[in-house]
């Protein structure tokens, strides 16, 4: 019996790291996904391997017309009860090496990208009889994380969008929740060499990196039923790294 | 029955502290000692009061799940020393513990006791000391880690006149996160879950008026009212293997009531 049986859901930046590992695992769950990205070789490969439960749409998060499309492919599924708000982008840089033009890309991509995505799926999720928003903030949208201002500055507005879009949205039976992953092995963190990830894990009280797959499963509640009462709650998925 | 494997519970030994509840009710207790059951778990259903903990055994074992009912008073060390030896013997293992045990209080510091002070502060903060001092090293000595959720409360963010309870509720929640700290390199997470105003025995036994129900559901902005199973369901989530990177957290389980603070008449 899957947890999210009958749903059809949502994903952002969908074709490889957590969004692809969020996809398998909603399949899984016996839903249905929309998964949206640039990646569209990976994104095509993704929708195959999961034969029949999956289409892919080629999406760029900071443009309206793209949700206009994926919603399309939504609705010719028959509705929508999830979105995760996985899109984005982690180009690491202290304040002082931070100019406007990469401050802007991380607002387009993880900020705006998200904004979009919440006001494009209402009618279609209200329609369908509520849903439920899960927004991939960061532990860098928790405390100050080192040399990362822009990427920083957008997760905590992320952070913060759940909570005003949970209040506003939840007349209409939409839910809205935030998951901070802290280090979670994926190719966004290739930014930095594996010995310098290493070194990080010191910080962490458990001692490793999560996976796309454990973030999965933290996303697989938020989205079923089984979290009906939660809503505006922030979760950092971290090994306790933020503690 | 079968159990879902995904949770990673199937043969997992818990411990739920104040698993009973008062007449057929769902507590927050009873409701996650239910779902832990039908995940496969073994749970041995602690409450002071045996006949309570009884009622919730039964109804696991009319759904074909495994659980033991015993009473321990857990505000002594000795009895949950005895506890955690008790479920050791019983089922040679221990991987989950529920502190579930906790008491009101109403009034501001003017007004409270130092008496009832003492006895709040004893039964919500001491009791999860206690089982945690016994349980985690069981728990290490199982070999597989172990996972911890203790039951805070709305109360501990958003204070409503009940300032002892709100007190001892922050108090679990700094708890919590120090063990998380001290004891993530062992491989015990450790969680809170605080519940918004849900409707459980707890708060009806001793009678609640239409209105006040009426004001503590419109305090979630979902415009729903809360139960036990809402809690047992977080709890049964961080409890498993669902939730294997998840230490140190406060989730909330409130129909968004911290949102906006709204009044909740308590
Ligand atoms: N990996 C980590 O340690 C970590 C930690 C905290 C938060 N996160 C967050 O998790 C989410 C997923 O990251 P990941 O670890 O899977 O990394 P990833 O780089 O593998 O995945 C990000 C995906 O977003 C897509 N994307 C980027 N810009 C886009 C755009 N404009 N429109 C549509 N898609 C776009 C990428 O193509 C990629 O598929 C991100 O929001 C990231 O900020 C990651
Ligand atoms: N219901 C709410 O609105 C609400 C809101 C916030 C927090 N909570 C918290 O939820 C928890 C309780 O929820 P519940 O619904 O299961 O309550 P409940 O009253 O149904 O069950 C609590 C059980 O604990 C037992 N108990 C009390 N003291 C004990 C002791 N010293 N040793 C052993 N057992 C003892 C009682 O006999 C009772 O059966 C408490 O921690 C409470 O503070 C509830």
């Amino acid at each position: 019996m899957g947890r999210l049986n009958g749903k059809i859901i949502l994903i952002s930046g969908g074709a490889r790291g957590q969004g692809a590992a969020e996809a398998r695992r909603c399949v899984a769950e016996g839903a249905r996904v929309v998964i949206g990205d640039l990646l569209d070789d990976a994104g095509n490969a993704l929708a195959a391997e999961l034969n029949g439960a999956a289409v892919y749409v080629h999406q760029d998060v900071t443009k309206e017309a793209d949700w206009d499309a994926a919603l399309q492919a939504a609705e010719a599924m028959g509705g929508l009860h999830g979105l995760i708000n996985n899109a984005g982008i982690y180009q690491p840089k202290r304040l002082m090496d931070t100019d406007a033009e990469l401050f802007e890309r991380h607002m387009r991509v993880n900020q705006l990208g998200c904004f979009l995505g919440m006001k494009a799926v209402v009618p279609l999720m209200e329609k369908s009889g509520g849903g439920s928003i899960v927004n991939i903030s960061s532990t860098a949208g928790l405390r100050g994380s080192p040399g990362a201002i822009a990427y920083s500055a957008t997760k905590w507005a992320l952070r913060g969008m759940t909570k005003a879009a949970a209040v506003d949205l939840a007349p209409r039976k939409i839910r809205v929740n935030s998951v901070h992953p802290g280090p979670i092995d994926t190719d966004m963190l290739k930014v930095r060499t594996a010995e310098e990830n290493e070194q990080r894990l010191q910080f962490v009280p458990m001692k490793r990196m999560g996976t796309a797959d454990e973030i999965a499963s933290l996303v697989v509640y938020l989205l079923s039923d089984e979290s009906g009462y939660v809503t505006g709650a922030e979760v950092a998925i971290d090994g306790g790294s933020t503690l | 029955m079968t159990p879902d494997e995904e949770w990673g519970l199937i043969g997992k030994v818990a411990i739920v502290t104040g698993g009973g509840s008062a007449g057929d009710g769902i507590g927050n207790g009873r409701a996650a000692c239910i779902l832990l059951a039908r995940a496969g778990a073994k749970v041995m259903v602690v409450d002071r009061d045996l006949a309570l903990a009884e009622r919730t055994v039964a109804m696991i074992e009319a759904e074909g799940g495994t659980a033991v009912a015993v009473s321990y008073d857990v505000t002594t060390s000795a009895q949950c020393e005895a506890m955690v030896a008790d479920a050791m013997s019983r089922w040679g293992r221990l991987d989950c513990l529920d502190n579930n045990v906790g008491i009101g209080s109403r009034g501001s510091v003017v007004e409270e006791t130092e008496e009832n002070w003492a006895r709040v502060m004893h039964v919500n903060v001491d009791t999860m000391f206690l089982t945690c001092k016994h349980a985690i090293p069981a728990m290490i000595r199982s070999g597989d880690g172990g996972a911890i959720v203790n039951i805070s409360s709305i109360s501990a963010l958003r204070p409503r006149g009940l300032t002892a309870y709100s007190v001892s509720k922050g108090a679990v929640i700094a708890l919590t996160q120090a063990m998380a700290v001290d004891h993530g390199p062992d491989g015990i997470r450790a969680n809170c879950v605080f519940p918004g105003p849900v409707y459980t025995p707890m708060v009806y036994a001793k009678g609640m008026t239409e209105q006040a129900r009426e004001t503590r559901r419109k305090a979630s902005v979902l415009g729903r009212e809360g139960n036990g199973w809402d809690i047992g369901r977080a709890v049964r989530f961080l409890l498993s293997d669902q939730a294997r990177f998840i230490t140190g957290q406060v989730l909330g389980v409130d129909g968004g009531a911290t949102l906006v603070g709204p009044s909740r008449a308590s």
